[in-house]
C-alpha cells in the first residue's frame, strides 16, 4: 500500500513538471488554436541550452533559466513572425506540415552541431542535494525532485496570474475568442499571437532547463514530450490553464502507478487509455469550454 | 386531422437561462406559420429543438405522428423536416450544384438522379447558370437561395426558414417572398418562418405565433396578433401598449 | 488534356524501371517503390483527412495490423500473400470501424488526440504480445520461385529482379487504389464526406449521419493502409512493432498530401513524387560521405517543407496549371 502511495506522490511531483511542459502548448494550441508539432523541440533546445551553459561556463541550470527564457522568447516570436503567420489563415494541415518541417530542421540542426550522443549535466545545485530526503507520514520525498516540482508550480502560477489577472492576459484571451472584436477594442492580434508564441516557447524551454537535472539530453528527446503535452492539454480541456495543471498531475500519477504493476512500455499507453475513457464521458476534456 | 407538427409544453434552459418555457404550438399540413418575437425570445432554440440539434428538458415534440423529442437531426430530416440557418451555412468548398446534390442524396442513391434533381432546383430557385460556382463565392442572397434549394432537395414535408430574409435588399426580399409562396403552392410543403421583418411575415403567414422571453404570448391570425396588447408591449414597450 | 497526361504518366510509370534494370541498378526501383507506397498511403489518408476533413494521425496502426495479419496468416497457416492481403484489409477495416465509432463523439482536435491514443496503446501491446512475436516480431522466410508468375502470385520476388518485381506489385496496388478512390470521390460517399468536412451540423440537417460516415471514411483509410502494410511486410520479409507502427507511415503520406493539395485526388501522388525523391537525393548527396550522420539532409528537407508551407499553403496542385496549359472544366475538387 505504501508502494502505491509513494508512486502517487512521485507522480504528482513529476506532474508539476509536466504541467510546465504543457502550459506553453495550452497557450499556443488551446488559446490560439495553432498546431505546433515542434513543441517538444523547443523543450529540447532548452535542455541543450542548459547543458551547454553548464558545460561551457559552469552555469547552474536553475540560473540558466533566465537567459534561456529570454532567448527562446525571441525565438518563439521569430518563428511566429516568419513562418506561422503565413500559414495561420489556411488549412490547419498546413500548420501541421509547417511545424513538422520545423521539427526536422531544429532536431537535425542540433544533430549537426552536437551529434546524437546522449549528454548529461553534472554537479548541478539540485543534483548536489541528491542524497537529501524528506520523510513525511511514511512517504519519502527526494528533495531535488520536490524543489523542481515546487519551482515548476511557482512558474505555473505566475503564468496563471498573467493570463487571468493582468490586462495583457485578458487581451490574449479576447484575441482567442474573437479576433475582430479584439481589434475593435484596440488589441493588435498579430502582436498577441507573436507574444503567445514567445511565451509558449520560453515556458517549455524553462521546463527543459529544469528537466535537465533529471533526464539525459539528446536531440530526439522532444517527440515523447510533444505527444504527452498534447494529451495533457486535450485532457484538461482546451484553453483551460487550471485544466492543464490538473490533467498534468493526473498524467504524472497514472504514469508512475502504471509502472508499479506493468512493464514501463505501458506507462504512456495507460495515459492515453485514460484519455479515451475520460473523453467518452466528457468529450470536451475535464475543464473544457465546449 | 392530426397536426403535422405538435409541440407539447417544450421547455429548454441553458444553465440559468430559460430559453423556452412550456411552449406548445401546432403546425397543420399546408400552413405557413410565422414565428416572431424580439431578439432573444427563444425562436432559434425552438427550431433547434424541433430539428434535433438540442432536446427539450421537458415536453414532447411530435412530427407526422412520430415522437421526435430525442431524435438526432439526420433522422428528423429523414422523417421530413428540413431547415435553413440563421447564419447561412453552405458547403463552401463544393459548388452550388454539389451542395444541392448532397441534399438530394437523402432520397436517392443514384448520383445521376440526384444531379438531375439538383439542376431542377437550381432552376426553381432562380440560380440557373451559377451551379458550377464554389458556394463560398456566391452572394448572400444566392447562398440563402442555395440553402433553400438544398433543403428542398430532401423532399421535406415541413420547411423551417430561420431568418431567410435577413441581410437582403428590398428587391431580394421580394424575390425571396415570391419563392416561399411558390414552394408552398407548387410543392405542397408546410412552412414555418422565423422573421423580424413585419412587412414580410404578416402578409405571408396564415397564422402567427409570438414568443417573448421564452414564452408563447400569442397565436392566431396575423391581423389579430398585431393588435394584441401583450405583443405590442413586448416589441414596443409599456407606453405604446395603451394607445 | 488531362486524359493525355494520364496516359503519358501511366506509360512512364510502367516503363520507368526497365532501362535501369537493364543497366543493373536497382536503387531507383526501390525509390519508385517507396514513392508508390507513400502515394498509395496518401490516397488512403486523403479519404479521412482530405475529404472527410478529420485530423487523423493514427492510421499507421492499421498499416501494422495489415502487415501482422498477413504475416501471421502466412507463417502460421501458410496462406499466400494476396489472400493474406484480403485478410489484412478486412481485419483492419473491422477493427477500425469498431474502435472509431465511439470516438466519433469527439470533435476536431479531441478526435485527433484519440487517434494518437489508439496508436500509443497498440504499440506496447504489439511489443509484448508473445503470439505475434513481441518485440522481435515475425519473420517471413524467403521462398524462391522458378517462374515470374509464381513469384508474382505469392508476392515473393527474389534474385536480380527482386526490386523490379516489388515495384510492379506496388504499381498494381497503387493503380487499384487510385481507381477505387476516384470512384469513391464521385459517389454518394464522396459527397457526404465533403459535406461533413465543410459543415458537419449543416450536413446532419440534410440527413447525413455524420458518425456513420466518419466511420466509413476512416475504415476506407484503414483498408488502404492495411493493404500497403501487407505489401511492405512481404517486401521487408519481417514485421516488427517498431517498424510497422512507426509514425512516419502516416506523417510522410500526410505531408505528401499537403504538398500536392489536400482533398484533391492526385494531391498525394504529386506530393509523394516530389518529396520522396528529394529526401533520397538529399540523403545520398548530403547524408553520406564527410557529412554523414550529421542530419544535414534532413535539415534541408525541413527547410524545403517550411518554404512550401509558407509560400504555397494550398498545395502545389492549386497552382494555376490550367491557365498555363489550357482551360479545363471544373472538376469535382
Amino acid at each position: 500500500m505504501t508502494e502505491l502511495a509513494q508512486a502517487v506522490v512521485n507522480g504528482l511531483q513529476m506532474g508539476f513538471l509536466y504541467a510546465l511542459v504543457a502550459v506553453g502548448l495550452t497557450i499556443i494550441w488551446g488559446l490560439m488554436e495553432m498546431i505546433n508539432f515542434a513543441h517538444g523541440e523547443f523543450l529540447m533546445l532548452g535542455m541543450f541550452g542548459a547543458w551547454w551553459l553548464s558545460a561551457s561556463f559552469r552555469l547552474d541550470p536553475l540560473l540558466a533559466i533566465v537567459p534561456i527564457a529570454l532567448v527562446m522568447y525571441v525565438f518563439g516570436v521569430l518563428v511566429y513572425r516568419h513562418l506561422m503567420r503565413r500559414v495561420q489563415g489556411g488549412d490547419p494541415f498546413t500548420q501541421i506540415f509547417a511545424t513538422i518541417g520545423l521539427l526536422f530542421l531544429l532536431q537535425n540542426a542540433v544533430v549537426a552541431g552536437f551529434t546524437s550522443d546522449y549528454r548529461f549535466v553534472n554537479d548541478t545545485l539540485l543534483q548536489r542535494l541528491g542524497g537529501a530526503r524528506l520523510n513525511v507520514l511514511g512517504l519519502t520525498f527526494a528533495v531535488p525532485l520536490l524543489l523542481a516540482a515546487g519551482l515548476a508550480l511557482l512558474l505555473f502560477l505566475i503564468l496563471y496570474m498573467l493570463i487571468e489577472r493582468t490586462e495583457f492576459g485578458l487581451a490574449l484571451q479576447a484575441t482567442s475568442e474573437d479576433r475582430d472584436a479584439a481589434r475593435l477594442v484596440g488589441i493588435r492580434p498579430q502582436r498577441m499571437f507573436a507574444v503567445a508564441w514567445g511565451v509558449g516557447a520560453a515556458l517549455v524551454a524553462i521546463a527543459g532547463a529544469i528537466l535537465v537535472n533529471f533526464f539525459s539530453v539528446y536531440p530526439q528527446v522532444g517527440l515523447q514530450f510533444t505527444v504527452l503535452a498534447y494529451a495533457i492539454v486535450a485532457l484538461g480541456g482546451f484553453g483551460s490553464i487550471l485544466g492543464t495543471l490538473f490533467a498534468a498531475l493526473l498524467v504524472g500519477v497514472i504514469q508512475s502507478v502504471t509502472v508499479v504493476y506493468l512493464p514501463p512500455a505501458f506507462k504512456d499507453a495507460f495515459v492515453f487509455a485514460s484519455y479515451l475513457l475520460i473523453g467518452l464521458f466528457r468529450p470536451q476534456g475535464l475543464f473544457g469550454r465546449f | 386531422m392530426a397536426a403535422l407538427l405538435r409541440l407539447e409544453s417544450s421547455t429548454k434552459s441553458f444553465g440559468g437561462l430559460l430559453a423556452n418555457r412550456e411552449v406548445s404550438l401546432t403546425i397543420e399540413t399546408g400552413e405557413i406559420v410565422g414565428l416572431i418575437g424580439p431578439n432573444g425570445a427563444g425562436k432559434t432554440t425552438l427550431f433547434n429543438c424541433i430539428t434535433g440539434y438540442m432536446h427539450p428538458d421537458t415536453g414532447r415534440i411530435v412530427f407526422d405522428g412520430h415522437d421526435i423529442t430525442h431524435t438526432r437531426p439526420e433522422r428528423i430530416c429523414h422523417a421530413g423536416v428540413a431547415r435553413t440557418w440563421q447564419v447561412v451555412r453552405a458547403f463552401g468548398r463544393m459548388t452550388a450544384l454539389e451542395n444541392i446534390v448532397c441534399g438530394a442524396l437523402q432520397r436517392t442513391n443514384r448520383i445521376a438522379e440526384a444531379r438531375a434533381r439538383a439542376r431542377d432546383l437550381l432552376q426553381f430557385t432562380g440560380m440557373q447558370g451559377r451551379g458550377d460556382m464554389p458556394a463560398a463565392t456566391l452572394t448572400l442572397a444566392d447562398k440563402k437561395r442555395l440553402e433553400i434549394a438544398r433543403a428542398l432537395a430532401t423532399r421535406p414535408k415541413l420547411l423551417l426558414l430561420d431568418e431567410a430574409m435577413s441581410g437582403l435588399t428590398p428587391t431580394e426580399t421580394t424575390a425571396a417572398v415570391k419563392l416561399v409562396r411558390r414552394i408552398h403552392e407548387e410543392m405542397g410543403v408546410s412552412i414555418c418562418v422565423v422573421e423580424h421583418v413585419m412587412e414580410v411575415v404578416m402578409p405571408l403567414s396564415h397564422r402567427v405565433v409570438v414568443l417573448d422571453y421564452g414564452v408563447k404570448i400569442a397565436d392566431g391570425a396575423p391581423d389579430v396578433v398585431v393588435r394584441d396588447e401583450q405583443v405590442i408591449r413586448a416589441y414596443l414597450g409599456e407606453r405604446r401598449a395603451h394607445r | 488534356m488531362a486524359r493525355i497526361a494520364l496516359v503519358i504518366g501511366a506509360l512512364a510509370a510502367i516503363l520507368y524501371p526497365i532501362p535501369l534494370q537493364l543497366q543493373g541498378t536497382t536503387y531507383y526501383q526501390t525509390v519508385g517503390f517507396l514513392v508508390l507506397v507513400n502515394a498509395m498511403l496518401g490516397l488512403g489518408w486523403n479519404v479521412i483527412g482530405g475529404w472527410a476533413g478529420q485530423f487523423d494521425f493514427g492510421p499507421q496502426v492499421f498499416f501494422g495490423i495489415g502487415a501482422y495479419t498477413a504475416a501471421l496468416l502466412y507463417v502460421k497457416l501458410g496462406v499466400d500473400a494476396w489472400l493474406g492481403l484480403l485478410g489484412g484489409v478486412v481485419v483492419a477495416a473491422v477493427i477500425c470501424a469498431v474502435l472509431t465509432y465511439p470516438l466519433t463523439r469527439l470533435r476536431g482536435h479531441y478526435f485527433a488526440i484519440s487517434t494518437v491514443a489508439i496508436w500509443m496503446i497498440v504499440q506496447p501491446i504489439g511489443a509484448t504480445w508473445e503470439y505475434i512475436g513481441a518485440a522481435q516480431g515475425l519473420f517471413i522466410p524467403v521462398k524462391t520461385h522458378n517462374t515470374i508468375l509464381g513469384a508474382a502470385l505469392s508476392l515473393q520476388f527474389s534474385g536480380p529482379t527482386k526490386a523490379l518485381g516489388y515495384y510492379y506489385a506496388a504499381l498494381v496496388l497503387f493503380a487499384v487504389t487510385l481507381a477505387l478512390m476516384a470512384w469513391v470521390e464521385r459517389s454518394k460517399l464522396g459527397f457526404y464526406f465533403r459535406a461533413i468536412r465543410d459543415d458537419q451540423e449543416a450536413a446532419e440537417g440534410i440527413g447525413i449521419d455524420s458518425r456513420l460516415y466518419k466511420v466509413i471514411a476512416r475504415s476506407i483509410t484503414a483498408a488502404v493502409f492495411a493493404a500497403a502494410g501487407v505489401l511492405y511486410a512481404f517486401w521487408a520479409l519481417s514485421v516488427f512493432p517498431e517498424q510497422v507502427f512507426e509514425l512516419n507511415w502516416s506523417t510522410l503520406p500526410i505531408m505528401a498530401t499537403v504538398v500536392g493539395g489536400i482533398g484533391r485526388l492526385w494531391g498525394p501522388v504529386l506530393g509523394a513524387a516530389i518529396l520522396i525523391p528529394i529526401s533520397q537525393i538529399m540523403s545520398t548527396m548530403l547524408g553520406t560521405g564527410p557529412l554523414a550522420g550529421r542530419g544535414i539532409d534532413l535539415i534541408v528537407y525541413g527547410l524545403i517543407i517550411i518554404v512550401i508551407a509558407a509560400f504555397r499553403p494550398t498545395g502545389l496542385l492549386s497552382l494555376p496549371w490550367a491557365r498555363w496549359f489550357r482551360r479545363e472544366r471544373a472538376v469535382v475538387a
